[in-house]
């Protein structure tokens, strides 16, 4: 039995972690009913367009909700961060560790969990929790926030590979 | 979970594979009914073959660890053979020290120093 997961020259430390929302995923899908209820009742007075277009944004947006929120796995190590999405792991992210400039861990504020992925020009944001999160902070400046089941692990295995790539 | 391997060692991948699943159970970081990663993400991670994570997610299924379901991948079912032995020594050591007049800090210090 190892004595510590992250020690000794030689070893490969790897964090795995896996998060999900069924209240995200659930209230995701109450708001769809009430879009779609509002769709049809506005889409009465005008033409079939006006019914399908939002009943399409409704369905991609349930259903990447859905996705994101249902089903998050992250793995940390030696190649990086990777956040895999949904069942069969698509959609997928990867930072490779020369990417990642710095790793830690912050208390998100519940207000700003995303309940799912976010993307904005600066941020991609995964959280589905407030407390203690991952952030990484990317060379390009972008910032990637992503709730993981233990996160004081998943960024002690980021900078245990990053000091093992200093050495 | 954390997942520890060295791939200069003797012992074989698949079994610091399945040690380290033996390891997470035994100090609760794995609940009975969690979810695996799959194989081919861990193997990715770690640096080895698909095919040496699902020997040691076999290994673990034989000894009860793990369950194997079409679809939901590989569960933790119990705690195994492994951890009742441990629990079981444990409790024998706790009933000894109440003999001997020894607590809970003096058998944390004994246990610390053994290890």
């Amino acid at each position: 039995m190892n004595t510590s997961p992250f020690a000794g020259d030689g070893a490969l430390a790897v964090y795995t972690g896996r998060t999900m929302s069924w209240a995200a995923v659930a209230s995701s899908c109450f708001s769809a009913v009430l879009l779609v209820i509002l769709a049809l009742s506005s889409g009465s007075s005008g033409g079939a367009l006006l019914v399908v277009l939002p009943l399409l944004l409704i369905a991609i947006g349930v259903l990447l909700e859905v996705v994101t929120a249902s089903s998050v796995r992250a793995t940390a190590g030696p190649n990086g961060f990777t956040i895999r999405w949904g069942w069969f792991g698509w959609p997928r992210c990867s930072y490779p560790l020369e990417q990642i400039e710095r790793a830690e861990v912050i208390d998100l504020p519940w207000w700003r969990v995303s309940w799912g992925l976010w993307w904005s020009p600066k941020r991609t944001s995964c959280t589905l929790r407030g407390g203690p999160t991952v952030r990484l902070t990317l060379s390009n400046g972008r910032i990637v926030t992503v709730t993981v089941p233990e996160p004081a692990a998943a960024v002690a295995s980021i900078q245990a590979a990053k000091a093992r790539c200093d050495r | 979970m954390r997942w520890a391997i060295d791939h200069t060692s003797r012992e074989r991948l698949q079994d610091q594979i399945a040690g380290c699943v033996r390891r997470g159970v035994a100090t609760g970081e794995l609940e009975v009914g969690e979810q695996l990663p799959p194989a081919a993400e861990l193997g990715e991670a770690l640096s080895v073959d698909r095919n040496t994570v699902l020997a040691a997610y076999r290994q673990l299924r034989d000894d009860g660890i793990l369950e194997f379901r079409r679809g939901r991948g590989a569960r933790v079912v119990s705690g195994g053979p492994a951890l009742s032995a441990v629990t079981e020594a444990a409790q024998a050591l706790v009933t000894t020290a109440r003999e001997h007049g020894l607590g809970r800090n003096d058998l944390i210090r004994i246990i610390k120093e053994l290890t």
